[in-house]
């Protein structure tokens, strides 16, 4: 899941910024007010919604060279250039997006949207009921990774963009990925899935009820009525702390941190401050998470996630499968142990079973989950042969 | 690189030719995917690649196959009996772990099996190791024993005695002489320098 505070591969603080060739430069957020009611999969209605989102590079004649990016359970629409010069980091897939970059904004129209029932910017349970005049809270419909999707179907739909390129999303965003290809066949012709899963396993799950449990058993949860920049603080920052886990591996996290002590920690010294500087960076991953994300998105997104699960939902993965016209990528990472290989890989299975055109492919890292983030030139080889092939070719007969 | 494509284009040709048009293809081994664009390109098929590198998978995403990372075995026992029209082994039986188990798991998900491969009974390789009383290494067997993968050298009289014993039906056969590209008709285990075989179960 994209992990905003920190920076994989790099253990130096940002550079100065400077104009960066192949970033796409100062980039401002917008807002897509949808003014109709909205119906959430479970019946539930929103009497409108806002999105917050980012394009990058031109939307074509044609109307169809649009990629939408899809960000990752705590990501957002924010994926590539800065905000503001003076910005310490750029958005999350800076790396991936960008002009001459592997999704070349150049050539592509890039959309990335903050999801229905998030905090930054959109729709959520922070925001307003007009009903009731106070923050929706626990009273949010119970949105889905479909109701996602088609919230950005309306987005797309008001840009104008006629057809995607491709749909490219890590973690939850290959979920929504995925499911703009079932939902939207005729309008998707290019999906890439990396580090995700067609269903969330009971690990995952319950790396989730745990992360849900330190919100809600925190007193100041308060039932999900809390007033805004309050709530359950210490409940979020464990979950955050927790879940951040699972987004890296035994490996990097021993290269990171290894055993190393905070300076000051003594050897014998058996108190339970910070001594470890693994437990330094947790804290602060919690404590930076508290100040840009809200607890009741947390419990509505978690839940989300859980109850996808593409085969239950249509008898089986082939059948759900079965209308998608897009050809896929799917990509698994070795160290990725919430989201394993196996899973990225059963979606490639089903897709050929299925009769459709489908890649997988796997890449050896040992950064855990976060890898489909990291700076690899393997990782942009493979990307920019799936979004640029031109056809038809000449041969090449070299083995 | 020119007697490469020579030997790779009659090579292509051969199996271009026993290739049902539109047919569902899965090759083992797939490499680059040089083969699978070129039946898909003349013969429309819908084809499938399966190869254990990385950047093999890359070249044949960019060719806009559908190629698949991993263990071709454990690839096949994910598809039904006769998912695919034929499957294709493509110079990839010599460096298989447990050919037994390949190849008869390739004749349960395909209807009809291709193998192509070097034999390693051509004089030349015969002499070569011979000769030198080391790994066979020449124009046809270019690596060291320690840069190449684990091989078995195997040999048209070893292949054909392979089919006897497990009762697999080679319905089609063309042996090449040392230059893969005429016929070989006489004593093909001594003369032929590679050999293509078309099973049947």
């Amino acid at each position: 899941m994209p992990d905003l505070d920190d920076t994989l591969t790099t253990e130096a603080p940002a550079p100065a910024p400077a104009p960066e060739a192949g970033s796409v430069g100062i980039v401002t957020p917008v807002d897509f007010v949808h003014e109709r009611p909205f119906v959430c999969k479970n019946g539930q209605v929103l009497p409108g919604f806002t999105l917050r989102y980012e394009t990058y590079g031109e939307l074509n004649a044609e109307r169809d060279n649009a990629i939408v990016i899809c960000h990752a359970l705590s990501g957002d629409h924010h994926c590539a250039g800065r905000h503001a010069p003076d910005d310490r980091k750029p958005g999350w897939w800076d790396n991936l997006i960008g002009p001459g970059k592997a999704v070349d904004t150049r050539r592509f129209f890039v959309v990335c949207a903050n999801v229905l029932g998030g905090c930054v910017g959109s729709t959520g349970p922070t925001s307003l009921d007009p009903a009731t005049g106070r923050p929706y809270g626990m009273s949010f419909p119970a949105v889905t990774v479909r109701d996602m999707v088609h919230a950005q179907k309306l987005l797309l739909d008001a840009l104008g963009v006629a057809a995607l390129h491709a749909v490219i999303g890590g973690s939850m965003g290959g979920m929504q990925a995925m499911v703009f290809a079932i939902e939207f066949p005729s309008f998707v012709r290019r999906v890439l899935a990396m580090a995700t899963t067609a269903r969330e396993s009971a690990q995952a799950i319950a790396f989730n009820e745990v992360g849900r449990q330190a919100i809600m058993q925190d007193p100041g949860w308060n039932g999900g009525d809390y007033p805004k920049g309050g709530g359950p603080r210490v409940g979020l920052a464990i979950a955050r702390m927790m879940a951040h886990i699972t987004y890296l591996s035994d490996a990097s996290m021993d290269r990171k941190f290894g055993r190393r002590r905070k300076s000051g920690a003594s050897g014998e010294s058996y108190t339970f401050d910070v001594q470890f500087e693994v437990e330094s960076y947790l804290r602060h991953q919690g404590q930076s998470f508290i100040n840009r994300f809200d607890a009741n998105s947390y419990l509505y997104i978690t839940r989300a996630l859980d109850h996808f699960d593409l085969a239950q939902a249509y008898g089986s993965l082939e059948a759900a499968f079965a209308p998608v016209n897009a050809r896929f990528l799917v990509v698994g990472f070795t160290s990725d142990w919430l989201f394993p290989p196996d899973q990225n890989r059963a979606i490639a299975l089903a897709l050929l079973r299925a009769g459709k055109a489908a890649s997988y492919a796997e890449l050896s890292t040992d950064l855990g989950h976060d890898s489909f983030l990291l700076e690899s030139e393997e990782l942009y080889a493979l990307v920019r042969a799936f979004l640029e092939r031109e056809e038809p070719r000449v041969f090449d007969f070299s083995i | 690189m020119t007697a490469l494509v020579e030997k790779r284009t009659v090579d292509m040709q051969i199996i271009g030719e026993w290739v049902e048009p539109r047919s569902k293809v899965l090759d083992l081994g797939c490499g680059r995917g040089a083969l699978l664009e070129y039946l898909t390109q003349t013969k429309d098929v819908r084809g499938v690649g399966v190869d254990m590198d990385f950047s093999r998978i890359t070249a044949c995403v960019a060719r806009g196959l559908s190629v698949y990372q991993g263990d071709m075995t454990a690839f096949m026992r994910q598809f039904p009996d006769g998912e695919f029209d034929r499957v294709i082994c493509s110079r990839t039986v010599q460096e298989l772990d447990d050919p037994t188990t390949v190849i008869g798991e390739a004749l349960r998900v395909g209807r009809a099996l291709t193998v192509g491969f070097v034999n390693h009974g051509f004089w030349k390789n015969r002499v070569d190791g011979l000769v030198r009383g080391r790994k066979v290494r020449n124009e046809v067997y270019t690596t060291e024993w320690f840069e190449s993968r684990p091989a078995n050298p195997v040999t048209i009289a070893d292949f054909e005695h392979f089919c006897a014993a497990k009762d697999l039906r080679i319905t089609r056969c063309v042996y090449l002489r040392g230059d893969w590209k005429t016929r070989c008709w006489v004593r093909p285990n001594l003369f032929a320098g590679y050999a293509l075989y078309d099973l049947a179960r």
